[in-house]
């Protein structure tokens, strides 16, 4: 689904990314772990086509379409979604009004018909009862005054609202208690499907015994410098990133 | 016994108007108070004429007295409260210019529910004047007609305890150059609420001179404009807590694009021994091109001690990691930006108490973002 050839990026003329190269099948979740710094957030930032990431060399496949020649938002039309490290506060915009808009302006790009308002309602009713979200949330301003729990709680909840194909987790584990790391964490277990694929981006080894990757790679300097099963995790947990870091890949 | 003109208004005080629009002439950009709105360069040979423009009441609620200030004989109400001495060059334009205008009256504790409509239309000058007496209540809608040039001169008079909510939508109009004067006199307890949403003109320019002059009177002022092409829209606001205890508050949110300039100026005045005066002003404005414009410039004036004054202003542009958001989530790039600009403008709108003219502020925004997009 996802195939991420040589990629080099640079973000005002500093190289962050330098040959990064990563393939992920449908149905798999892999897990990015890294120091801070490796190039983890511009790797995300770059999948999801934020402007000022620029690729100079290599190449961003999804679904055999360069995904690099896509706008953001026909990005997420095409089934990609990233859940953000930081979700932006946009006060004036109701939370609800938010995820109405954003799905029909994701239907009708793909060329499906507009939900009414009724209709996104009750499905917005329905996944949000799973995931703790409250109805008072989704009529306050969209993240304005939420907890970082509850900005979280409401990332997975519009990957659940919008199902993508790829579905990008930045940090999602980042300023979560343990109750609340569990929570999205089950939210983000429901998802897991056959024909979707998550990349799953941590610093930590934390999130992972909740949300059980496939594969894990790991990122530092801007490339992938070790890469293997579940397992990888916990040695990484003993031992640290250096230890790590230093082997030659 | 002295002569009285048309408009019921001692001769006196017209000759004193007039003397005062003579010394000062036109305002022009040189003027300090005057110089993001060139009144005189817009005028251009015409002037200011001499012509009186009209009014339009579009609905009259039961129990709101109306007298036409053209007839002779005006009741006791409008001599006692019509043409209060003023400082101001184009109120006093339209005193020593205009013979027409209308005036209302809500009576003692009368509330009423309905809204009075009134459209000022035509060109040239006209007079406006709305009593509240005592615990009256009321929703004033102001329109404005189109022409290419027209001067309100407005004074408002609330009672002890009296309640009112004025809105006023002043739509686009490329040619016309629109000028207002609103004086409103606020007494004890009494609420002063406006609400102003301005789409732009050649030059538009409506000034408020607000008198908080007994303990509790408030004032709450709010005001949007969406600008594109060449037009202006200036907002110029002094409000003087003459008494203490009193509160003010001013919201003011502008969207300029093409070559449109916004202009918010709001002094506000603590007079002396106005001991726990509360005012809050925030003026902030976007900008979406190089050619457009703002100028924004809340200022205070405090003689009293124990005061609570707070003022900002801020100009920028629709901010990068918002945009990114809402994108990312599929939205095209056209509807988020009016997303966040709907955004930008929702909180001032949200003031407006009278929920048939919310929606129609709203409506008429998003119109005209649309517009611009």
């Amino acid at each position: 689904m996802l195939e991420i050839k040589n990629l080099h990026v640079a973000i005002g003329g500093k190289e962050i990314l330098k040959g990064l190269t990563l393939s992920i099948q449908a149905g798999e979740v892999h897990a990015i772990m890294g120091p801070n710094g490796s190039g983890k957030s511009t790797l995300s930032y770059v999948l999801a086509g934020r402007a000022g990431y620029d690729i100079t060399e290599g190449s961003i496949s999804y679904n055999g379409e360069d995904l690099a020649a896509l706008a953001p938002e026909d990005r997420a039309a095409k089934g990609v979604f990233l859940a953000m490290q930081y979700p932006v506060e946009i006060p004036g915009v109701t939370t609800m009004t938010f995820l109405k808009t954003a799905l029909n302006s994701q239907r009708r790009k793909r060329g499906e018909t507009d939900l009414d308002a009724i209709g996104v309602l009750k499905l917005v009713r329905r996944k949000a009862a799973t995931l703790n979200v409250s109805e008072e949330m989704l009529k306050r301003a969209l993240n304005v005054g939420f907890s970082g729990g509850e900005k979280k709680r409401l990332e997975i909840l519009q990957m659940a609202i919008f199902e993508p194909k790829l579905a990008i987790l930045d940090e999602t584990d980042s300023g979560l208690d343990i109750d609340a790391l569990k929570l999205v964490a089950e939210g983000v277990n429901a998802l897991r499907s056959p024909e979707r694929a998550m990349l799953v981006i941590t610093h930590y080894q934390r999130l992972l015994d909740y949300i059980v990757p496939d594969r894990i790679h790991v990122l530092a300097g801007g490339r992938i410098v070790a890469e293997g099963g579940k397992e990888l995790a916990l040695e990484l947990e003993a031992k640290g990133y250096e230890h790590i870091v230093k082997e030659p890949a | 016994m002295t002569g009285v003109t048309a408009l019921g208004l001692p001769e006196a005080r017209r000759n004193e108007a007039a003397a005062l629009f003579r010394a000062r002439g036109v305002p022009h950009r040189r003027i300090e108070q005057w110089k993001y709105s060139d009144l005189k360069a817009a005028l251009g040979e015409s002037g200011v004429g001499a012509v009186v423009a009209t009014w339009l009441v579009g609905n009259l609620p039961s129990g709101v007295e109306v007298f036409d200030l053209a007839q002779k004989n005006p009741p006791d109400w409008v001599r006692e409260h019509f043409a209060h001495p003023t400082d101001n060059t184009m109120s006093a334009a339209s005193l020593a210019l205009s013979s027409g205008g209308v005036a209302f009256r809500a009576p003692k504790h009368a509330v009423i529910t309905d809204p009075l409509k009134v459209d000022f239309t035509g060109k040239g000058h006209v007079r406006g004047l709305l009593v509240l007496e005592e615990g009256a209540a009321l929703t004033l809608v102001e329109g404005a007609g189109l022409t290419d040039f027209r001067n309100v001169g407005f004074e408002i008079v609330l009672g002890e305890g009296a309640v009112l909510e004025h809105v006023r939508i002043s739509p686009n109009a490329d040619d016309g150059v629109l000028v207002e004067e609103v004086a409103v006199q606020v007494a004890a307890r009494a609420r002063y609420r406006a609400h102003f949403a301005s789409f732009g003109s050649k030059l538009s320019r409506l000034e408020l001179e607000i008198a908080l002059e007994g303990a509790g009177a408030q004032a709450h002022l709010s005001g949007v404009s969406v600008l594109d092409g060449k037009r202006h829209s200036d907002v110029t606001t002094h409000i003087v807590h003459a008494s203490g205890n009193t509160n003010s508050t001013q919201i003011f949110k502008h969207v300029a694009g093409g070559q449109g300039r916004a202009v918010y100026q709001g002094k506000v005045t603590v007079a002396k021994g106005a001991n726990g005066s509360d005012s809050n002003q925030s003026a902030k404005a976007l900008l979406l091109g190089d050619a457009a414009e703002a100028d924004l410039k809340p200022e205070l004036e405090i003689f009293a001690d124990d005061v609570k004054c707070a003022h900002g202003a801020a100009v920028g542009d629709l901010d990068a990691e918002s945009l990114f958001y809402l994108r990312a989530r599929g939205i095209s790039e056209a509807e988020a930006r009016g997303l966040l600009l709907h955004a930008f403008l929702e909180d001032a709108v949200a003031q407006i108490v009278n929920t048939d003219q919310r929606e129609l502020v709203r409506t008429e925004l998003l119109t005209a973002l649309k517009a611009m997009a």
